[in-house]
């Protein structure tokens, strides 16, 4: 072996000895600094998660929402726009549908109660592998409802199997449970109610030949952001929302949550790293005695950097490694207990989705930018001063 | 001629309120295979110009030339270099990491020379076999008595075998028995070709039928009394 290679293995071997001496500090800083790189990992794979989880489950959304706006505020659509809409060429299928929010005062929660005709919804039939039991009810069945997760246990909780919801003059109607949505959808279908079109109608007291929205499926998906232009040049006080425009605002709030947290994060880390420069810089009068001892014995300053540097990768690196796989731990094995309610939550109901993020080497590649090359500046740039230490140090007899 | 100073001087905080002239246009010649005792009161500048022989200090200004080689003003990796094939360092306290074991402390100028483990275990046995330290091999330096850490100090000063020992007063911490002791160890080595330089004004040592020469010093300058 290239003796300059034996070098620089017998200065690895001398950096874990001493490593191993001063183990309690050592272990110290290991142990903050893989918690900090625990907590932005962790962030940083749960919002991987959740964006992830919420394309998936998009993938079955109408290229097209057509909402009407009134005074900044969303109206109801009448149904007459349907046939507007019908001269542009390239549109599959426009299907109204009654949706409104339901405040439940009893749990304090808060349900989206949705009606729609899935007979003239494109794969509307696959809305029944959604179901983790029952059946989505027949198209012309009455007074039958599948609910989200959420909603579910809200009601396991209150102890009925019947769902019971108040019109707004308070007039009480009751739907018997068809079917259950998939824990798998419950980033969308935690709080959700599905009626039939008509009853949601009822419940909302919305008039006939009015929707709440109205879903456009479009044939090519090439030509989704034209068909948009379209409609909303021919229907000026409508508001076009894509497919595209709902996943990037999935991914703004996901990204918005995660951002803050990490600005937080981000301050722990430079704190860590502040912490680790002054550790870095300032030396016991022990260490100041064996650099100048190693000095005098025939160690150039470099091979004291080069022990520094050993140090300073191997308890980063180390750290990284734990701080990544606890983080990965926590957020597949422990559904990322600490950090659900900041990231999850927007209502009473959280969904109780299962988070399977995708390992991305990029991500860790900038946690690991972000961490580990900080510290490691942070440590063997002021070792260059340790380094530097007068050899006389041990001649004068410390 | 082994080591040759030519007007070396040395000084401390050059320019500033509290500079110190240590040492002062010191001209000397160091025989090789000899043993030189620099004796002084403290404060003399003995351990300086020790230091600046050992390349450990460069001088303010004059010419060192140790075995042929002007060593003023190289940069600080040359001499190290130097420092490790040529020097081996005996200190005051003996300066033994009391938290390396006696051999990790004894292989310690090995490290840098890129030799295998094996190699730097054998040249250590070697050396601990003839001080009788061989069974404190694995022992805490720090919890080793101090005539064993005397030996273990010089058998670490040997393992890169440098033809020239300095010892920065060796005997200053040491009782009696321990400073005859360690005179006769160094007599040894000067038997066995080694130059050796010490620093003292312990009687014993300057006394040593092994010392050759002893140097007065006195304000930083060689004194002829």
């Amino acid at each position: 072996m290239d003796s300059g290679l034996r070098k620089h293995l017998n200065i690895l071997d001398y950096t874990l000895l001493s490593l191993w001496r001063r183990r309690l500090k050592n272990l110290s800083i290991l142990l903050v600094f893989a918690g900090v790189i625990f907590l932005v990992a962790s962030f940083e794979l749960v919002t991987q998660a959740l964006t992830e989880t919420a394309d998936r489950a998009l993938r079955n959304v109408p290229e097209i929402t057509l909402q009407r706006l009134s005074a900044g505020r969303q109206e109801t659509v009448p149904l007459t726009y349907m046939e507007r809409l019908r001269g542009i060429f390239g549109i599959r299928e426009i299907v109204p549908r009654v949706w409104g929010y339901y405040f439940d005062e009893v749990s304090g929660a808060n349900y989206t109660v949705m009606g729609m005709d899935r007979r003239r919804m494109p794969g509307g039939k696959e809305m029944d592998l959604a179901l983790a039991r029952g059946d989505m009810p027949d198209p012309e069945e009455r007074g039958a409802a599948v609910i989200g997760q959420g909603v579910e246990t809200v009601l396991r909780q209150k102890g009925g199997s019947l769902l019971s919801l108040f019109r707004p003059d308070l007039s009480q109607v009751s739907f018997e449970i068809a079917g259950v949505f998939a824990p798998a959808t419950d980033i969308l279908t935690s709080d959700l109610i599905v009626l039939h079109p008509e009853d949601a109608r009822d419940l909302f007291r919305i008039p006939s030949g009015m929707a709440t929205d109205l879903l456009v499926y479009v044939a090519n998906a090439d030509e989704v952001s034209t068909i948009a232009r379209k409609i909303a040049t021919l229907l000026p006080d409508t508001r076009v929302l894509t497919r595209t425009q709902i996943r990037k605002t999935y991914q703004v709030v996901f990204g918005w949550r995660s951002g803050f947290a990490s600005v937080c994060l981000l301050t722990a880390l430079t704190a860590f790293v502040i912490f680790a420069w002054d550790k870095a810089s300032g030396l016991s009068p022990e260490e100041r005695r064996e650099i100048s001892v190693l000095k005098i014995l025939g160690w150039e300053t470099a091979d004291i950097l080069a022990i520094r540097f050993w140090e300073g990768l191997l308890v980063a690196g180390l750290a990284f490694v734990l701080g990544c796989t606890a983080a990965y731990v926590h957020v597949v094995f422990y559904d990322a207990s600490l950090f659900r309610p900041v990231l999850v939550g927007w209502s009473v109901i959280r969904p109780d989705l299962r988070l399977l993020p995708t390992p991305e080497l990029a991500n860790f590649l900038l946690i690991f930018c972000g961490s580990v090359l900080p510290y490691l500046a942070a440590t063997v740039i002021p070792a260059w001063r340790s380094a530097s230490v007068p050899a006389e140090t041990a001649l004068s007899g410390m | 001629m082994l080591i040759e100073l030519d007007r070396v001087s040395k000084t401390y905080n050059q320019g500033l309120p509290n500079e110190v002239a240590a040492v002062r246009e010191v001209t000397l010649a160091i025989a090789d295979n000899a043993m030189t005792c620099l004796r002084g009161a403290s404060g003399c500048g003995k351990s300086t110009l020790l230091a600046i022989i050992g390349c450990v200090f460069q001088p303010t200004s004059g010419r060192v030339t140790v075995a042929g080689k002007q060593l003023a003003r190289l940069p600080d990796r040359f001499l190290a270099l130097h420092r490790r094939q040529y020097i081996g360092f005996i200190f005051q306290r003996f300066n033994v990491l009391p938290a390396l074991t006696v051999q990790e402390n004894i292989v310690l100028p090995l490290i840098p020379l890129g030799l295998t483990p094996q190699q730097m275990r054998e040249r250590a046995g070697i050396l601990m076999e003839r001080f009788g330290i061989v069974h404190r091999r694995a022992f805490p330096a720090g919890q080793i008595s101090g005539g064993e850490l005397q030996r273990v100090a010089i058998a670490r000063a040997l393992v890169n075998d440098p033809p020239l020992i300095l010892a920065d007063e060796p005997t200053a911490h040491l009782d009696s028995r321990l400073s005859n002791e360690f005179m006769d160890c160094l007599a040894e080595l000067k038997a066995a070709g080694k130059t050796i330089i010490l620093t003292s004004h312990d009687p014993l040592v300057t006394g040593h039928r092994a010392v050759d020469q002893v140097i007065d010093m006195q304000d930083g300058r060689i004194h002829v009394s």
